[in-house]
C-alpha cells in the first residue's frame, strides 16, 4: 500500500512539472525564442498564445514584440553655416528578428547603446552637411501668402523668404535610412527618427538674443518714424488748409468790399456831380460842426458871416 | 434493486479490475482517511476563487481587453462580464472614454474649468523653447488631451504610450513652429495649435498608439525673458504711432473748422461792410439830391440860411470865442493865454 501511494504522487508530480516547466504563455506584446543550454532551437514564436517545450532543458527568452522608443542624448552639434546647436532626437524601433537580435545584441540594455552607437553619429553627420535653416524648418511657404500674413512693418523675418532645399523632416529621413541599414544586421528595424528639439548653445543663444533685441529696435523705430511721418503729413495738411481758408476768405472780403467801395464812390459821384461847388459848400458846413468843440477856439472877423451884422446893419 | 457498483467503495468483495482504478480508490480511501476536513476545505476553496476570478466589472468609461493564454482574444463592454478562470483569462481594462491631459512647458497645479498652473522648472523650460523659422528663440508652452480610441492598439502594440505622444507632440509643435515667424506663433496660436494637432495626429496614426488627440492647445506664448523690453517696446512703438498720429488728426479737427467759422466771420463781415457802405451812399446821394432840388429853386437864400444854421450849431460849442474888428488893433492883450475852455 505505501508503496503504491508514493508511486501516484510520483505520477501527479510529473503531470504538475510538465504543465508548470512545459508550457509558456506568450503575451500579444512579446515574442520568444526558445533555446536549449543556451542554443536556439526551432523558429522564433511571434504569435501570443500557449506553446509547449522541453522542461529544464529548454528555457524561455522573450523579447518585446511592441514599437519601442530610443531617446537620443542631446548633442552639441555645429550646422554647416557653423552655429553651435543643441540636438535631441528620438527614434522608435521593434526587433523584427528576434533569433538575430539575439544572437547579436542579446538583451534590450545592449540594444539601447547599439541604438546610440549607430544613430547618434548618423544625426551629427545629417545636421553637419546642413544649413541650421534645412533643420528647422519644414517647407517653403507660398511667398505671396508669408506676405500677406508677416505684413509690412514686419522686418527681421526675411530668413522666411529663403527657399529650402532639404528640410527637417528630409534630414531625419537621411538619418534614419543611414543608420536602419546597420541595425538591420542586429534584427532592428529602425521605424523612424526625429528631431525633438533644436536649440542653440549658451553662447549661440546670447548672440541671437542681441539680434532679437536689435532686429525689435529697429521695427520700433521704423513704426516710431513711421507715426511721426504721418503726423506729419496730418499737420502740413491743417496747416495748408488753415492757410487756404483764411487767404480765401480775406480773398473774398476784400473782393466785396472793394465792389462796396466802388459802388459808393459811383453813387456819391453819380449824386454830388450834378452840382460840385454846392457839394463843397454843404460838405464844409457839416464838416464845421464836426470839426469845432469846446475846445476850440475861433477867431472871427467882424467882416465875415454872420458877424458884418455886428457893426452895422446894411 | 440493488447495484453494488453504485456503492463500489464499499465491500471488501469487490472486483479489481484495473490496477489504475484500484489506485484511485486506494488514493481516496488515503485521502478519507488521513486528511478528509482540511483538504476538502481547500478544494472547496480553491474552486470558489477560480469561479470568482470569472467575473468582472467593466466600468462605465472603460473597456476590458480579455487575452486567453496571452493572446487577443475579445473586447468586453462594459457591465457585468464572464470569462474563464485567472490563468486562462486575463482581462486588463482600459478607459477609453476617459480624457488624458499632457503639459509641455508648464505644469498643472489645480485643474479645472479655470486651470491654474505652477511656474514652470528648468526642463519644462526647456520643454517650451523652441526656434522659429526666422531663427529667433520662443517659448511655446503647451497642453495635449487625448483618449484611448483603440484599446488593442494601445495596449499591444507600442509599448510606452505616454512617453510616444509626448516625443511626437515635441517633434509636431516644434515642426510647426519652424515654420513660422517669431510674430507669427506670438499672435496666431489658435492656427498653430491646429496645424501641430494635424501632425501630431497623423504622426500618432503612424506609430499605431490608438490614440486620439481631442485638443491641443498653445498657452501664451512668449520670447525668452531677455529679449521681453524689446518686443514690449515694439508694442509700445505701435501705440505711440497711434498717438502722434491720433494728436495730429486732433489738432485738424479743432482748427479746421475754428478757421473755416473765422473764415466764414471775415466774409459775412464784409457783406455787411458792403450793405452799410452802399446804403450810406445811397442815403447821402438822396439827402443831397434833395436838398439840391430846393437849393436851385432859390440859391442864395437857401445858402444864406444853410450857413447861418450850421454857424447856430457850430458856434455855441465852440469854447472861446473872439470876434475880432479891424479897425481896432492889440487884441492880443486881451487874450487869456492861462484860460482853458470857456469861462
Amino acid at each position: 500500500m505505501p508503496r503504491r501511494r508514493s508511486l501516484l504522487w510520483m505520477i501527479l508530480g510529473a503531470i504538475a512539472v510538465f504543465l508548470w516547466g512545459g508550457t509558456f504563455v506568450v503575451d500579444e506584446r512579446e515574442q520568444v525564442v526558445i533555446t536549449q543550454f543556451g542554443k536556439p532551437v526551432g523558429k522564433p514564436i511571434k504569435e501570443a498564445g500557449l506553446y509547449f517545450k522541453w522542461p529544464f532543458i529548454q528555457e524561455v527568452n522573450r523579447f518585446p514584440k511592441m514599437l519601442l522608443e530610443w531617446d537620443g542624448e542631446p548633442g552639441q552639434i555645429p550646422t554647416l553655416d557653423k552655429t553651435f546647436i543643441w540636438v535631441d532626437t528620438f527614434a522608435r524601433w521593434r526587433i523584427v528578428d528576434p533569433l538575430l537580435f539575439f544572437q547579436t545584441v542579446g538583451n534590450e540594455t545592449f540594444a539601447q547603446k547599439k541604438l546610440d552607437d549607430i544613430i547618434d553619429p548618423a544625426v551629427r553627420n545629417a545636421i553637419t552637411s546642413h544649413l541650421l535653416i534645412e533643420a528647422v524648418r519644414n517647407t517653403n511657404r507660398d511667398e505671396a501668402e508669408l506676405r500677406a500674413v508677416i505684413g509690412e512693418e514686419e522686418t527681421g523675418s526675411e530668413s522666411l523668404f529663403i527657399p529650402i532645399s532639404v528640410g527637417r523632416y528630409r534630414i531625419t529621413e537621411m538619418i534614419q535610412e543611414q543608420a536602419a541599414k546597420k541595425l538591420l544586421e542586429f534584427g532592428i528595424e529602425l521605424v523612424d527618427v526625429r528631431i525633438k528639439r533644436i536649440n542653440y548653445v549658451e553662447e549661440v543663444q546670447k548672440s541671437v538674443f542681441a539680434r532679437m533685441i536689435q532686429e525689435r529696435k529697429r521695427i520700433a523705430e521704423k513704426i516710431r518714424s513711421e507715426g511721426k511721418r504721418e503726423a506729419n503729413i496730418i499737420e502740413g495738411n491743417r496747416a495748408r488748409k488753415l492757410a487756404e481758408i483764411s487767404s480765401q476768405a480775406y480773398k473774398e472780403a476784400q473782393e466785396i468790399k472793394g465792389k462796396a467801395d466802388a459802388e459808393a464812390a459811383r453813387i456819391y459821384a453819380e449824386a454830388y456831380g450834378q452840382d460840385p461847388e454846392f457839394y463843397a459848400f454843404v460838405k464844409s458846413l457839416e464838416l464845421y460842426g464836426t470839426a469845432l468843440n469846446e475846445n476850440s477856439t475861433l477867431l472871427l472877423d467882424t467882416k465875415s458871416d454872420p458877424w458884418k451884422y455886428l457893426k452895422r446893419l446894411r | 434493486m440493488w447495484d453494488p457498483r453504485m456503492r463500489g467503495d464499499e465491500g471488501p468483495w469487490r472486483p479489481r479490475e484495473n490496477p489504475l482504478e484500484e489506485l484511485l480508490k486506494k488514493l481516496e480511501d488515503g485521502l478519507r482517511a488521513k486528511a478528509p476536513g482540511p483538504l476538502i476545505f481547500l478544494l472547496i476553496l480553491a474552486a470558489l476563487w477560480a469561479l470568482s476570478t470569472c467575473f468582472y466589472r467593466v466600468d462605465v468609461e472603460e473597456v476590458g481587453v480579455v487575452q486567453r493564454f496571452g493572446r487577443f482574444v475579445r473586447v468586453a463592454q462594459p457591465g457585468l462580464n464572464f470569462k474563464l478562470p485567472a490563468g486562462i483569462e486575463k482581462v486588463t481594462k482600459v478607459p477609453v472614454k476617459k480624457i488624458f491631459t499632457e503639459d509641455f512647458g508648464l505644469r498643472t497645479l489645480r485643474p479645472g474649468v479655470r486651470t491654474e498652473y505652477a511656474p514652470p522648472s528648468r526642463e519644462q523650460e526647456r520643454e517650451a523653447l523652441m526656434l522659429t523659422g526666422d531663427l529667433n528663440v520662443v517659448i511655446v508652452p503647451w497642453i495635449v488631451q487625448y483618449r484611448i480610441q483603440d484599446p488593442y492598439k494601445y495596449l499591444f502594440a507600442v509599448r510606452n504610450v505616454r512617453e510616444t505622444l509626448r516625443d511626437l507632440s515635441e517633434a509636431a509643435v516644434r515642426q510647426v513652429v519652424g515654420d513660422k515667424s517669431v510674430n507669427e506663433v506670438l499672435t496666431r496660436r489658435e492656427i498653430l495649435a491646429m496645424e501641430a494637432m494635424q501632425e501630431l495626429q497623423k504622426a500618432l496614426d503612424t506609430a499605431d498608439t490608438g490614440v486620439k488627440v481631442v485638443n491641443l492647445e498653445l498657452k501664451t506664448t512668449n520670447v525668452p525673458e531677455p529679449v521681453q523690453p524689446a518686443f514690449n517696446d515694439v508694442n509700445k512703438a505701435t501705440q505711440d504711432k497711434e498717438t502722434m498720429i491720433r494728436a495730429a488728426e486732433e489738432q485738424y479737427n479743432r482748427e479746421i473748422p475754428a478757421a473755416e467759422g473765422q473764415a466764414q466771420k471775415l466774409i459775412q463781415e464784409a457783406q455787411g461792410y458792403y450793405a452799410e457802405r452802399v446804403n450810406r451812399a445811397k442815403g447821402d446821394a438822396v439827402r443831397f439830391l434833395a436838398l439840391l432840388e430846393e437849393y436851385k429853386k432859390a440859391p442864395d437864400v437857401t445858402r444864406q440860411r444853410l450857413f447861418l444854421e450850421a454857424m447856430a450849431e457850430v458856434l455855441p460849442k465852440v469854447g472861446r470865442k473872439f470876434i475880432m474888428d479891424e479897425d481896432q488893433k492889440g487884441i492880443l492883450p486881451l487874450l487869456d493865454i492861462e484860460g482853458k475852455g470857456g469861462k
